[in-house]
């Protein structure tokens, strides 16, 4: 037992809310909680109890940070860590009013795939499938779905001091329609993307938006892990992937394409993102960037068309050739190969990609996102790139030539563009130099003013932005008056 | 080498939670999405397959402190190896190797369940890990067959302990071997000979015993010059084919699930199940039979100095690909009148029986549990039965059956077969 572990009656008191099952102080489960000394764990199963739980904490001023799918993060010892791996329904699935409720252990991949048999779906975050339905953030799909800025309707927040509060149209009656009325709407403490942008207080079950699916029910796919296909390419899907002269002409394109909104995904990823996404193995990755580096002729992007009819996806087809052509972009044909197209179209639709293409080759890997008007932030990505290249050449980071990856939001009015750096995290020579890159890169971000997630600059910021992190901070204060959610993660 | 050889793997886990769901293209809607028995049921992330690698790691690290709460993770677990082929859909690293390493470790430190040990002072004494009753071939008695020991046979049938000593699943070695003999197969058995293949005591983390049985099993097929092993046994199987091979104790040997035999004997039209068997069945993939059952690839190499995680040469890894899948299908869809309804969870992401790893001894209650998921997802398809191809999976189908009331039939697929052939 640590210093920082539950006196045996404050223990007992937890315990009391969820039972002994649900609670553990043991250091042998600490290791696999982020390799931190949690004063405990601990599991809820509903609003109730998470509430009950956090009115203790704030009995005992014990700082809590609660966790969905777990996928992040640097946490602090001596926090009781709540696990929200219990809370994993899906309240409901309102059909008429496009919108599904869950609790935050309901993963995207289980909400998408009871959506598409409705012939819904929702925005699936880059993090993955594999992560909670409510989990804010932007991906794939936000050209034709937004991010979750958007997305998120009402929600139900157990605030820091373990108040239920439930927001929008729930706040006023029984319904989830909307994030912002009739009730309160608290969506620049809820919802807001602006750094440190870490709500504090539990999440415990949300309305998201949802959207019309023209695929199947179930996308059929054949084969074995890691080699799944689909049987088929579904009628009136396509999936290319388009590579042009110049980032302008590609820009070029991508605002057309979203003007005409035909696509149903537009992912501007890099050649080496595709790479990764259709090979089973590094070494099979390595391969296949090495061949498809040499059928690019410049930046590109990856599009998925749906139609809702044989004519209508033939008129997306239609579009799509002509902006294509207008702006000299070239299809790699090697992915047009129906094998390929289906493994691209499963992945980044249900997948969202993300493992294969982050963690899979060094095992780790460090990224700074930009939001904003597309063609500007590339043009500062290009800059992050080149900033690479050194690294790229001694070896440190993963060689993925350097280049940045990004996507239209609401049919290009937005965009997001972001760039990585894979490395091995043990390799310390590594480890530092992109410390340096992401530190570097980062400054220059925000000196030339992007809209970028800049952690642990939120004073730099605030300076430029009205200091509206001091008044975050009182609003904080307010909400939390015995401090217990520092690091907030109502959302993580 | 033991758990030390796989620090690499187990730093490169990046707690992504894949290890604790089908993998994400099979998530087919909110029900049975989960893979792992032991998160599923236990919940803390310590449970998952992650969990564990993480566990494993920092011990590398720090030093094993053992405590109950780590031995209760350790031995919670079916290493039914689910978790790996989720993580390997995306990612390059050993996760149930380490696992079953972290496993032999305790052992090697004395830290050992009761149950388990139990069942290893049996397995010393008697060469079985199951109960013993009466003589080991007793369940061939009357059947006329060869003792393959003495007399020179094709193809050894090796039944395996539980179904060669529990009264209720020896109907299966003996419809198992009246198939063979229908065929016209040259085969023997080594009768009361037989002694227990090893597979489980080296996942209840005994690897010494394990190794006993292997040299005494190899020893008995050298001496009586076998080039092929026939086993309705899954775990017999995987040890044989998989275990003995990783431990350089194979040679040659030529090992068959019955199952892929069957379907090779109805191809060369020594088999014709022309008898209708009108049922709707769905079909149970036993974890050694699929994910564990595909064969080990021996590698040694170094990783390749730079940037990615590469290696000289390159490192095959054993993702559930190759697994028998088809052979059991291919042998229930020969049978006339059978009408085969998939689960949710299948192939190479099947969701266990509950019974591997030991916890059917070390862990009654969570094995049930995990029989009683399975249930619950074969009855979702409307099957009137479950098949399967273990006797193990079968014994702990009827446990979970018996105990919720459930008219779910369960039956081995060669009770089937023989139905159709008779």
């Amino acid at each position: 037992m640590t210093s920082m572990a539950l006196s045996k009656q404050v223990y007992t008191e937890f315990e009391d809310v969820v039972g002994p099952e649900y609670l553990c102080d043991d250091p042998a489960i600490m290791p696999s909680y982020h390799g931190t000394e949690f004063a405990a764990v601990i599991l809820p199963e509903n609003t109730t109890q998470v509430q009950a739980i956090i009115r203790l904490c704030n009995k005992h001023k014990l700082p809590f940070r609660p966790v969905c799918t777990g996928w992040t993060g640097k946490f602090a010892p001596g926090f009781l860590y709540i696990d929200l791996r219990r809370m994993n329904r899906i309240i409901e699935i309102n059909e008429k009013n496009m919108y599904a409720v869950v609790e935050p252990y309901v993963i995207t991949a289980q909400l998408q795939a009871e959506l598409m048999k409705r012939g819904l779906h929702l925005n699936v975050k880059g993090a993955g499938s594999n992560c909670s339905a409510m989990l804010r953030g932007h991906g794939h799909l936000d050209q034709t779905t937004s991010g979750d800025d958007r997305n998120h309707l009402a929600i139900e927040w157990v605030t820091p001091a373990g108040d239920i509060v439930r927001s929008g149209s729930l706040g006023s009656g029984d319904e989830w329609f909307c994030g912002d009325g009739p009730g309160p709407s608290l969506r620049s403490i809820l919802t807001s993307a602006v750094p440190p942008g870490v709500t504090p207080g539990v999440f415990t079950k949300a309305a998201m938006k949802v959207y019309h699916w023209p695929g199947p029910a179930q996308f059929p796919i054949a084969g074995v892990s890691p080699n799944y296909q689909l049987s088929a390419i579904p009628p009136n899907m396509m999936a290319r992937y388009y590579s042009f002269p110049s980032v302008e002409k590609m820009w070029q394109a991508e605002i057309k394409i979203g003007e005409s909104e035909i696509a149903f995904e537009l992912m501007g990823f890099n050649i080496a993102m595709v790479a990764a996404n259709i090979s089973t193995s590094n070494e099979e990755e390595e391969k296949n960037f090495k061949r498809l580096s040499k059928e690019i002729q410049g930046p590109g992007f990856f599009i998925i068309l749906a139609g809702n009819s044989a004519a209508d996806f033939a008129y997306k087809q239609r579009v799509l050739n002509r902006i294509v052509s207008d702006n000299d972009g070239k299809s790699v044909t090697s992915l047009e190969d129906p094998r390929t197209e289906g493994i691209l179209l499963c992945q980044c639709i249900r997948i969202s990609a993300s493992i294969r293409e982050t963690f899979r080759p060094g095992g780790m890997f460090k990224s700074i996102p930009v939001m904003g008007q597309r063609d500007l932030t590339i043009k500062w990505a290009i800059g992050a790139g080149k900033a690479k290249e050194p690294l790229i050449k001694k070896g440190l980071i993963v060689d993925d030539g350097g280049a940045a990856f990004g996507w239209g939001v609401e049919q290009g009015h937005l965009g997001k563009t972001e760039i990585f750096c894979k490395y091995d995290p043990h390799n310390e020579v590594a480890n530092q130099a992109v410390e340096d890159w992401h530190k570097e890169q980062s400054d220059r971000a925000f000196k030339e003013r992007y809209f970028a997630l800049l952690v642990g600059q939120n004073a730099e910021i605030g300076r430029a932005l009205s200091n509206y992190d001091k008044w975050w901070n009182e609003i904080q204060k307010s909400f939390d008056p015995n401090r217990v959610s520092p690091e907030g993660g109502a959302l993580v | 080498m033991g758990l030390e050889q796989y620090q690499g793997d187990m730093n490169m886990c990046c707690r992504c939670s894949a290890c604790k769901w089908v993998p994400m293209q099979r998530v087919s809607g909110h029900q049975f999405a989960n893979v792992c028995p032991s998160i599923s049921r236990y919940n803390f992330h310590s449970y998952s397959g992650g969990g564990r690698v993480n566990i494993g790691a920092a011990a590398l690290k720090n030093g094993f402190n053992y405590t109950p709460k780590l031995l209760d993770i350790v031995y919670n677990c079916q290493l039914c190896g689910a978790c790996g082929v989720s993580c390997n859909y995306a990612m390059d690293m050993e996760v149930l190797a380490p696992i079953t390493e972290f496993r032999i470790k305790c052992v090697e430190d004395g830290k050992t369940h009761p149950a388990l040990d139990k069942a290893i002072a049996g397995l010393r004494q008697t060469g079985s890990l199951a109960p013993v009753k009466g003589k080991r071939g007793d369940w061939a008695a009357g059947l006329k067959l060869k003792d393959a020991g003495k007399d020179k046979v094709d193809v050894l049938l090796y039944i395996g302990d539980l179904t060669s000593y529990d009264p209720e699943l020896q109907k299966v070695a003996q419809a198992t071997a009246r198939i063979l003999q229908k065929a016209g197969v040259d085969f023997g058995i080594a009768g009361d000979a037989e002694t227990s293949c090893g597979g489980e005591a080296y996942e209840m983390g005994y690897q010494q015993d394990f190794l006993n049985q292997a040299r005494k099993n190899m020893d008995y097929i050298k001496q009586a010059g076998i080039k092929t092993v026939v086993t309705p046994s899954p775990h017999a199987y995987h040890s044989f084919k998989v275990l003995y091979d990783k431990f350089k104790l194979k040679d040659d040997l030529k090992v068959l699930h019955i199952t892929e035999y069957i379907q090779q004997l109805v191809q060369d039209g020594k088999l014709k199940p022309n008898k209708r068997v009108d049922l709707a069945v769905t079909y149970h993939d036993p974890c050694h039979l699929g994910r564990l059952g595909e064969p080990w690839i021996h590698w040694q190499g170094k990783k390749v100095p730079g940037d990615r995680f590469v290696f000289d040469p390159p490192k095959v890894y054993r993702r559930g690909t190759n697994g028998v899948y088809e052979p059991p299908r291919n042998v229930l869809k020969s049978i006339p009148g059978i009408k085969l309804t998939e689960m949710n969870r299948i192939r190479e992401y099947a969701w266990c029986c509950g019974a591997g790893g030991g916890v059917n001894l070390s862990n009654p209650e969570f094995s049930q549990w995990t029989a009683r998921e399975r249930i619950d997802e074969a009855t979702a398809t409307g099957a009137e039965a479950v098949v399967t191809a273990c006797t193990l999976c079968a014994k702990n189908f009827n446990t979970a059956i018996d105990a919720t009331g459930s008219r779910l039939k369960v039956y081995d697929i060669v009770e089937l077969f023989e139905q159709a052939i008779a």
